[in-house]
């Protein structure tokens, strides 16, 4: 998608080469291609406008050098302007050091408020808490068990009293409750609610006049369009809203609506969610929120993911061994499982731009990514000699037979891994360089 | 209930969308000066509806065309005729209406992403179905998040419809096989199968709906099969490409609009309406059992329009 934006800049821009300034009617063209990139990206009408509207002031003051790319210097500085309006720094969580931090997590339906309030549970037995989390929601069907289900895998308690009694007195039973675990964070699961229900919007307004919050956060599914802003709107002015948390940022969506609520309401987003591990839960980072909305691909986030699974030492090895065209069957099957730390191979694949040309080509999304899938592929290499591992094109058919019946599966799974292993192989060999990436 | 009442109730569901949408046409129509003051409110309303891009960029192209002095005269209601013609045009749709076959097995697929409102919708779709004289079961596909099998059970429960056993992390293809032998060996015409959430984008996962429909036309070759995927009446553009992802995958038959009892507008139905060839069947407004509506184009827009 950035592929897209940044394409339509560059013809703009060829027909100007020689201008070295920009005349008022490039300038529209720019500013038109940006619109219609933020209106994709579901970011509001209205911000837009105000947006679009700014930008156009600065870029008529702007010198738009030739030595420079102009698109480049265009895209740079509307990406600044997104990161600014998001926020400059990381926003943490307010926590109360006297008495125990209390959490409520508030939004529409199926927006992820029970997933987000394990993983956000999660996150601060990480940070040596002692978390509770409170079921509130008495409504939908199996909410709590979902609740107690989910949190029990990663032992963390639940405090529930079952379907009759009101939220409020939930919160404040729980409250009681924690003081004898010595739990110093409660994080509160409320059920979804639309804006506009008056009734359950009071039951909210309650929690809050009666229990001291330090955070009132609320939910907001990426993927959401127009409306968010207005629905969000009415969350603040009910209970006044501490912070966002947007989910579901796994997807391919551009989540505009983060600089929508940003810029609209003025509050911070905190953390999003980013997939449906327990784990899958990271700080919000402008920046990087910036060159999504834009469609630019989430590069800093994946060079980030790749050096934690990756020591400098090892990187290198392994791009020595890429230009020795040593990599082998063994190196294959180490890369396979380090992709699966960094998250899934079509996570990756997404998160670098020029990658997804190879997405469609070669189907390695179905590699690695499924348990049973690595199994097999281990299975198949150890049956596999020294030799073989380490001059894969040696395997021929009497081989081939030989290791199918060592490592119990088909000669059509070994030759596929074959397949896949020089396709990556190949792949590999033609790999943009993340780091030199750049707008041209 | 008869036609007319439930038309009543799913203009009911849709009167906040309607009341702001309306207000705004009216103000948008009469306090406007020029044609290009006008076009662009016709543009904010129609984007900030979730109409998207390219849905809008249609609409406006053709009025653009209009002559606004003449039409001034005959005040907003040539707008508002002109303005459904379009919408109504986007919309059409041959046969929009979920069918259940008599003569054979009907097996309806619930497909989406993470928190459109699947469960919900099978839970009222088994509640209507089985209302108006069908005998059904219900088929728990979703193993993966916790307790999805339990909500299941209870909306099951409350509809007085049957329902597969299984557990959290079986594997969701045989527990549609079991279903499947289940309503051959209790004689059940309709097989309603709520699956997993999941984003499009995630390719396993994906594969593993694909496989899900192998095992229905397997083992239930000569069914009635629907796959109904539900949109999130809040979602935006996202949803264009969510609904792309899951037709090419498993051939989408039909569209259940969720969620429409709050202030979204649902133009995102006209926006995938727009570029896909996939008609909207249900649409759902409220947390009742009974909330549920087929989903008429003209008496969509026209309720918009009111």
């Amino acid at each position: 998608m950035f592929a897209n934006l940044a394409d339509k800049f560059q013809t703009i821009f060829k027909k100007i080469k020689n201008k070295g300034k920009l005349d008022e009617n490039d300038i529209k063209n720019c500013l038109y291609e940006i619109r219609i990139a933020l209106l994709e990206a579901d970011v509001n009408y209205l911000v837009v406008k105000e947006f679009i509207d700014n930008l156009h002031d600065k870029l008529k003051q702007e010198k738009i050098s030739e030595s420079l790319s102009p698109a480049q210097q265009i895209i740079k500085m509307v990406n600044e302007d997104i990161t600014f309006t998001l926020g400059s720094q990381k926003n943490d969580l307010i926590i109360n050091p006297s008495a125990p931090t209390i959490i409520m997590l508030v939004g529409l339906q199926g927006t992820g408020k029970t997933t987000t309030a394990v993983k956000l549970a999660n996150y601060f037995k990480k940070k040596g808490h002692l978390p509770l989390l409170i079921a509130t929601d008495v409504y939908r069907p199996a909410a709590i068990e979902q609740l107690q289900i989910s949190a029990e895998k990663i032992n963390i308690p639940v405090f529930s009293l079952g379907k009759s009694e009101s939220a409020v007195n939930i919160v404040k039973a729980a409250q009681k409750f924690s003081f004898q675990k010595n739990n110093d964070v409660l994080i509160i699961d409320t059920a979804g609610r639309l804006h506009i229900d008056n009734k359950l919007m009071d039951e909210l307004q309650e929690i809050d006049e009666n229990i001291s919050l330090q955070e009132k956060l609320l939910i907001v599914d990426a993927m959401a369009g127009q409306d968010a802003v207005n629905s969000a709107k009415i969350f603040c002015e009910k209970i006044g809203v501490s912070g966002i948390i947007l989910t579901k940022l796994d997807g391919d969506t551009r989540g505009g609506v983060a600089l929508s609520l940003k810029k609209v309401l003025g509050i911070p987003i905190k953390f999003i969610g980013t997939g449906e591990k327990v784990e899958n839960f990271e700080p919000f980072l402008p920046d990087r929120m910036a060159s999504r909305i834009l469609g630019m691909g989430d590069v800093l986030t994946l060079i980030e993911k790749v050096e934690t699974a990756y020591s400098k030492e090892e990187l290198k090895k392994l791009d020595q061994k890429m230009k020795d065209r040593n990599f082998d069957l063994n190196d294959f099957y180490l890369q396979l499982k380090k992709m699966k730390n960094i998250g899934s191979v079509d996570q990756i694949m997404e998160m670098v731009p020029g990658f997804n040309q190879f997405k469609n080509r070669v189907d390695v999304t179905k590699l690695g990514d499924r348990e049973g899938e690595l199994k097999k592929i281990e299975a198949i290499i150890s049956s596999m000699t020294i030799e073989e591992r380490e001059n894969p094109s040696i395997i021929n058919g009497s081989r081939r037979k030989r290791i199918s019946r060592g490592s119990g599966t088909q000669l059509s799974d070994i030759n596929r891994l074959l397949k896949q292993f020089n396709q990556i192989k190949y792949m590999f060999k033609k790999k943009p360089k993340i780091k030199n990436f750049s707008f041209n | 209930m008869n036609i007319k009442n439930i038309f009543m109730q799913f203009k009911e569901g849709l009167y906040k969308t309607r009341k702001e949408f309306a207000q705004k046409l009216g103000y948008l129509f009469s306090n406007s000066k020029d044609k290009p003051e006008f076009l662009d409110k016709l543009e904010e309303l129609l984007i900030l509806s979730d109409l998207g891009v390219s849905a809008t960029s249609k609409i406006m192209n053709e009025f653009q065309q209009i002559n606004f002095k003449e039409c001034q005269e005959n005040n907003f209601i040539f707008f508002k005729e002109k303005l459904k013609i379009i919408l109504m045009d986007i919309l059409n749709s041959v046969d929009s209406v979920l069918k259940i076959d008599e003569d054979r097995l009907n097996v309806i697929m619930l497909v989406g992403v993470n928190g459109s409102g699947k469960t919900s919708i099978a839970g009222k779709l088994a509640y209507r179905l089985s209302s108006i004289g069908n005998s059904l079961i219900m088929v728990p596909a979703d193993t993966f998040r916790a307790a999805a099998i339990q909500q299941l059970s209870v909306l099951a429960n409350k509809a007085k419809v049957e329902i597969v056993n299984t557990n959290e992390g079986a594997d969701p293809a045989s527990v549609v096989y079991d279903g499947i032998s289940a309503a051959r060996a209790r004689g059940k015409n309709i097989v309603i199968i709520d699956t997993a959430g999941r984003l499009h984008t995630k390719v396993n996962l994906m594969h593993e709906l694909e496989k899900i429909k192998r095992v229905i036309q397997k083992e239930a070759h000569n069914c009635s099969l629907e796959i109904l995927q539900t949109i999130d009446a809040t979602m935006g553009q996202n949803a264009i490409t969510q609904a792309n992802f899951f037709n090419n995958s498993l051939g989408v038959s039909g569209i259940a609009l969720t969620k429409m009892d709050g202030t979204a507008k649902g133009g995102i139905v006209i926006a995938i309406r727009k570029e896909l060839d996939i008609p909207v069947k249900l649409i759902s407004c409220g947390e009742k059992l009974n909330n549920l509506y087929d989903f008429q184009a003209e008496k969509f827009v026209e309720a918009l329009l009111d």
